[in-house]
């Protein structure tokens, strides 16, 4: 029995180092890795990816790793300092891990507009409304007395956090009712969720855009696009190199990239060969009305 | 697109079955181990490990993501992100399964052939050598189950690996974020592949196997 138990060791122990150093070989150790989580939307539309690829004509070294999560995610895993840098978009959740000295050198990079959408008849009636608080109390009503569906998130994310912002500024709570189904997925599930059970949701207009273009939402439409609270600010952040083991100095390359006037160009340019129209609109020039919307957001 | 899809399906493969092989480095010894014990608290170990196959995969990812987090015990490894990362997070996941279905192979043929051997006569290492020969198409093929469930799984390789492009992205991740971004063709596609990968890793191992 011991022959047997050596020669089972020895034979898997060979195969499995063999294989250990073949994987090895597809590593790109030598490389510079720049470890960046990010939300969902930024990465599912193409955008970072497009901005990492422009900024490897210029640092061929350099290999940029997304980790593709919501932001609540995102920050959470920068927070255990695994991550060189994040992208994210929750004013009042980044607002707390600046307090606590985990983020550094913030920058806004691009924003666009939360839109609530919901099915085409529109039983709620919401459909040209300039308020979106105005047109949550109209779909807890709708909800309330069984005409219709809401889809939230529920997962932490940054859409997740404006639209319980949004409940919060109309006063109400929504929260244990029949008719508010909280996902617990991404924002594509989502979506796809209020296109089956023609529910109405809270989207990121990036992701909305995307997932149309594809054709599969074909119930859903856009019916809140205007008023105060639908901002959608994204912004980036360096991990605190004193409190964490991070390449400071690849993170700020890529950063000051991102908000370069090239960088802005990019994301500027993205989505219109595809869809027709930006997904997002470069942050570059309106820093300081971008900062002070932020900074009403950020106190929730 | 293709090179993308081609390095997809080979880092897929190279990770499960290093996890594969990985796992029963320390499955096949542990089992051989738990037959030959003659105590009651035997039933109750195998019980344990039949009932841990059912272990949901992003469970045991995020066990391993705080043990592996660079503010966890083992974050100075910096494995997070990585594929050995997905590699040791497979092998764990699957050394339950592969120790209940060996526990069963590996203790019928020692009731049947161990003390059979011996009283006719053969030496310890003969009958080793008997029992080997008999069960070692067995162990191939729950070799087999195990890598299939470790080339299936996506919770441990979304959380540990992070679906980093070109580096962690398996198959399984992939299709994931196919699905995010609302691609299902391009997601039914991959999974396709998928399966015609691991159909073919099995039947060529059942051929070499019969070969055998």
């Amino acid at each position: 029995m011991k022959k047997f138990l050596m020669i089972s060791i020895i034979l898997v122990a060979i195969t499995a180092i063999t294989t250990i150093i073949y994987v090895s070989l597809f590593g790109r150790e030598t490389l510079r890795v720049l470890k960046v989580s990010t939300t969902t939307s930024l990465y599912v539309t193409g955008l970072l990816e497009k901005l990492s690829e422009e900024f490897r004509k210029e640092y061929p070294d350099v290999v940029i790793q997304f980790i593709a999560v919501g932001t609540g995610r995102a920050l959470e895993i920068a927070s255990r300092g695994d991550v060189d840098m994040v992208f994210v978009h929750a004013p009042s959740l980044e607002h707390k891990y600046i307090k606590r000295g985990i983020l550094v050198d913030g920058r806004i990079i691009a924003y666009n507009y939360f839109v609530i959408v919901g099915p085409k008849d529109d039983p709620a009636g919401i459909k040209g409304l300039n308020s979106p608080v105005k047109a949550l109390k109209r779909i807890y009503n709708a909800g309330v007395s069984g005409m219709t569906l809401f889809i939230s998130r529920g997962d932490n994310s940054g859409t997740h956090i404006r639209e319980l912002t949004l409940w919060r500024k109309a006063g109400l709570n929504p929260i244990g009712q029949k008719w508010y189904i909280e996902s617990g997925t991404g924002m594509s599930k989502t979506l796809m969720i209020a296109n089956e059970r023609k529910a109405y949701t809270l989207s990121d207009i990036g992701t909305y855009l995307k997932l149309k273009g594809e054709g599969i939402l074909g119930r859903l439409e856009v019916l809140v696009d205007k008023g105060e609270g639908l901002i959608n600010i994204y912004s980036a952040y360096i991990v605190n190199p004193d409190k964490y083991k991070v390449d400071y100095e690849l993170a700020k390359l890529f950063l000051e990239f991102v908000s370069s006037k090239k960088g802005q160009k990019i994301i500027d340019e993205y989505g219109v060969r595809l869809f027709g129209r930006p997904l997002f609109y470069p942050a570059y020039g309106k820093e300081n009305e971008l900062k002070e919307l932020w900074r009403v957001l950020s106190e929730g | 697109m293709y090179t993308e899809i081609y390095g997809i399906a080979l880092r897929s493969l190279l990770i499960s079955s290093t996890a594969t092989l990985l796992a029963l480095a320390w499955s096949i010894p542990f089992t051989v181990k738990l037959v030959s014990i003659r105590h009651e608290s035997k039933e109750a170990i195998v019980g344990v490990f039949n009932a841990l196959i059912g272990l949901p995969t992003v469970l045991v990812g995020l066990v391993l993501y705080s043990i592996f987090s660079c503010s966890g015990p083992l974050g100075f490894l910096e494995l997070l992100y990585t594929p050995y990362i997905i590699i040791i997070g497979e092998s764990i996941l699957i050394t339950p399964l592969l120790i209940s279905l060996l526990y069963e192979i590996f203790n019928r043929a020692y009731n049947e052939y161990w003390e059979l051997a011996l009283t006719l006569g053969a030496d310890k290492f003969q009958a080793c050598k008997l029992i080997i020969r008999e069960i070692i198409s067995d162990v191939f093929v729950v070799s087999l189950i195990g890598f299939s469930r470790a080339i299936g799984e996506l919770g441990v390789a979304l959380i540990v690996g992070g679906n980093i492009k070109g580096y962690t992205r398996v198959f399984t991740t992939a299709i994931a974020l196919e699905v995010e971004k609302g691609e299902f063709g391009t997601a039914i596609a991959l999974g396709l592949l998928l399966f015609i990968v691991i159909l073919s890793v099995i039947l060529t191992a059942r051929v070499i196997k019969r070969r055998v």
